[in-house]
């Protein structure tokens, strides 16, 4: 074996390097966002219907190229904006004086090859800054998984409380075993209540049975609504763009929010990306999210990011991702949550293009549990980030959603959570948590702190909950039964947001005041330096406290 | 209260509507948001059924959406007002049965059939026969 450096040893020895990395392959789409077999930009409107798009006659389209032909694209708009220059309409984007109406309505005339040539043109730089001017919503906001390794409700409710004081506006969970379903749905709704009112929640699950949780009121929206970029593979995922767009009729019709998943590298992954870039499928995706009339999309590659991320400017293409989503109008949950890299500094520079320009939710999933339980596989930053994250908004005064909250504090939500979730667990009859459960929970990391759960009473009574047809409305009930009036209240106040119809619209969130702040009433208005979000007041001296500060007037004392 | 279909909205003064417009909005059991109270919840005279989004309302939702620049999502809205009459299972036996070579042509056109006819769910029907149609023609009917 030849002679090696000390140095390549020390390099070899770097986490980095244990992360995949393979060559371009455009034939199967190994290929972030340059195929030689992508289409060329064109349209053709005859009698009001688009009949020529990206180089294919409409005879040739296949499923997803009529579907956005014939819902996504405005027909009005579509040869006045395919005639603009799309390294003019990425200078439009760049552009702080050009708004993001005028944008808007450009954008709502571009075909998919349209947008990605306009993305070709820009720089990670120039696509943070249009990120910051096209998300639809003035405030950001950010989102948390809580899962467990056991599926043990008693820890997700005591994470979920934690996660919803740390800042998180909404939260997901998903299951091991999927029939524990409606028993950690329950703790995950329970536990947001014990720590900040108006933060929602859902549980990710087949497509049929999470629309049986939210219609139900378990649940308050929901997510996991996969599209994908190719006839093949969105059949393979047992839907099409009239499936998916009759499913989003069908959440609105029930008054809950929803928004659809997708993301670059899942036709690589499943075997038929016809030889297209990844980015020119996701496109597709973005658009077919757009015509069915769903008012956001949680993409940036999500559960396929390494994918993209093995392959040169992957991590360029999955910001473009995002921007795209914002572009066109929808609300952006832009990924940030699996399993990225073994290495902290990729996993930091993965994260800064949608921290730093701020998207709807940063992360469409910040593991508020340590990754050994996070049933996502894994998220890009994990409960043991927490002070980094609060670290690094502080340094560049950039609001990532969360903010350091002291030891007691965290501690009383997390055993009110875990005590909450007993009295409603006693309340509907199902298998009773014990005080030591309680106790565990509150100073818990993840569940291999906690007791063990009998798993078949467990299981059994989750079948219950599902039989009985036991609704939202019987845990307000519940938790006023068992003196948890405040959150019997909120969750009320929450459930009745349905009937209102208000959290329907684009990039909706609810403030822990219990108001609704969407694209409607809170548009996001940055027009350059000055204007726009950026954090002040009460919130930027919120973000300056960290776990350790020491006092200006003594060393010695730490101040927050 | 005014009738919700003759009201003409403005986004900027009406959204969100639970706190600037209550006395457009109603169960779909008639009832007022502010009927919907704890008192109520444990006296038994809520019923899941309360917790529901009426027709009118999204309807309302819909005309906000138009107005601030998202047709699509106005004509979602617009369907899922069709959507409220149809009971959940048959909500979701329709899903299941847009799923790729799930449904024969003629499944699909008697799906359609049915929301018109009995549901007057005319958007939801014109949305499934555009699915058989398509279906038909990239072969991924049942």
């Amino acid at each position: 074996m030849a002679k090696q450096s000390r140095r390549t040893e020390i390099l070899e020895q770097r986490p980095v390097n244990l992360d995949g990395f393979v060559e371009e392959w455009p034939e199967v789409g190994m290929v972030a966002m340059d195929s030689p077999y992508d289409p060329k930009p064109s349209v053709r409107v005859e009698d009001g219907v688009i009949v020529e798009m990206d180089g294919k006659p409409r005879a040739e389209f296949d499923f997803l190229d009529q579907f956005i032909a014939d819902h996504a694209i405005d027909v009005e708009a579509t040869e006045a904006a395919m005639a603009i220059e799309p390294v003019q309409i990425a200078r439009m984007l760049v552009d702080p004086g050009v708004s993001r109406n005028e944008v808007l309505a450009v954008s709502r005339g571009l075909t998919p090859a349209a947008l990605l040539e306009v993305v070709k043109t820009m720089n990670v730089v120039e696509m943070m800054q249009a990120v910051q001017k096209m998300r639809a919503r003035r405030t950001i906001a950010n989102q948390a998984h809580s899962t467990s390794a056991r599926d043990n409700p008693v820890q997700v409710a005591a994470e979920a409380a934690e996660a919803a004081l740390r800042g998180f506006r909404e939260l997901e969970t998903t299951l091991g075993v999927v029939r524990y379903a409606p028993l950690v749905a329950i703790a995950l709704q329970v536990g947001a209540l014990a720590g900040k009112p108006g933060v929602l929640t859902q549980c990710a699950l087949e497509e049929a049975t999470e629309l049986e949780l939210g219609m139900r009121g378990i649940t308050a929206y929901a997510e996991t609504i996969s599209v994908y970029g190719t006839e093949p593979v969105f059949c393979d995922g047992d839907d099409t763009p009239w499936s998916k767009a009759f499913l989003a009729s069908a959440y609105a019709s029930r008054g809950i929010k929803m928004r659809f998943t997708s993301g670059t590298g899942s036709e690589v992954q499943m075997g038929n990306a016809e030889g297209k870039s990844m980015l020119y499928l996701e496109i597709r995706c973005i658009l077919v999210t757009k015509g069915a009339g769903v008012q956001g999309l949680q993409n940036g590659s999500i559960s396929c990011i390494g994918v993209p991320g093995a392959v040169p400017g992957g991590i360029r293409a999955v910001l473009a991702e995002n921007l795209i989503a914002s572009t066109v109008d929808l609300e952006s949950a832009s990924g940030n949550d699996q399993s990225f890299s073994h290495s902290d500094m990729r996993r930091v520079a993965r994260l800064l293009p949608q921290l730093l320009p701020g998207t709807d939710f940063v992360c469409s999933g910040y593991s508020a549990v340590p990754n050994y339980d996070n049933m996502f596989a894994g998220s890009n930053v994990d409960a043991a980030d927490y002070d980094d994250w609060n670290t690094i908004q502080r340094d560049l005064q950039v609001d990532g959603g969360l903010r350091h909250v002291p030891e007691a504090e965290l501690l009383a939500a997390r055993n009110r959570a875990a005590r909450a979730l007993q009295g409603v667990f006693a309340q509907l009859g199902l298998p009773a948590i014990t005080d030591k459960e309680v106790e565990a929970a509150t100073y818990a990391h993840g569940s291999q702190d906690l007791p063990l759960r009998n798993v078949l009473e467990d299981l059994k009574s989750a079948q219950q909950v599902m039989d009985r047809g036991v609704t939202g409305l019987d845990i307000v009930k519940a938790l006023e039964g068992a003196g948890f009036s405040d959150m019997a209240h909120t969750l009320l106040a929450i459930l009745r947001q349905r009937v209102s119809g208000d959290l329907l619209h684009t990039s909706a969130i609810l403030t822990p005041e219990l108001e609704t702040l969407s694209a409607v009433n809170d548009a996001n208005d940055y027009a350059g330096p000055g204007t726009g979000y950026r954090p002040s007041g009460q919130r930027w001296e919120e973000m300056k406290r960290l776990r350790h500060v020491v006092s200006a007037q003594n060393p010695e004392q730490e101040v927050g | 209260m005014p009738n919700p279909s003759q009201v003409d909205l403005d986004p900027a003064r009406d959204y969100p509507l639970a706190a600037h417009r209550p006395d457009l909005l109603r169960t779909p059991t008639g009832k007022r948001i502010d009927d919907l109270t704890m008192q109520a919840v444990l006296s038994g005279e809520v019923s899941p059924e309360d917790l529901r989004i009426a027709p009118e309302t999204l309807r309302l939702q819909a005309q906000i959406a138009d107005r601030v620049g998202r047709p699509q999502l106005a004509q979602n809205f617009r369907r899922a007002a069709e959507l409220t009459a149809l009971p959940d299972d048959l909500v979701l036996s329709i899903y299941n049965a847009l799923r790729p070579r799930a449904s024969t042509k003629q499944q699909l056109t008697d799906i359609a059939d049915e929301l018109e006819r009995d549901y007057s769910a005319t958007l939801c029907a014109g949305l499934v026969r555009e699915a058989a149609d398509v279906y038909e023609r990239r072969d991924i009917l049942a």
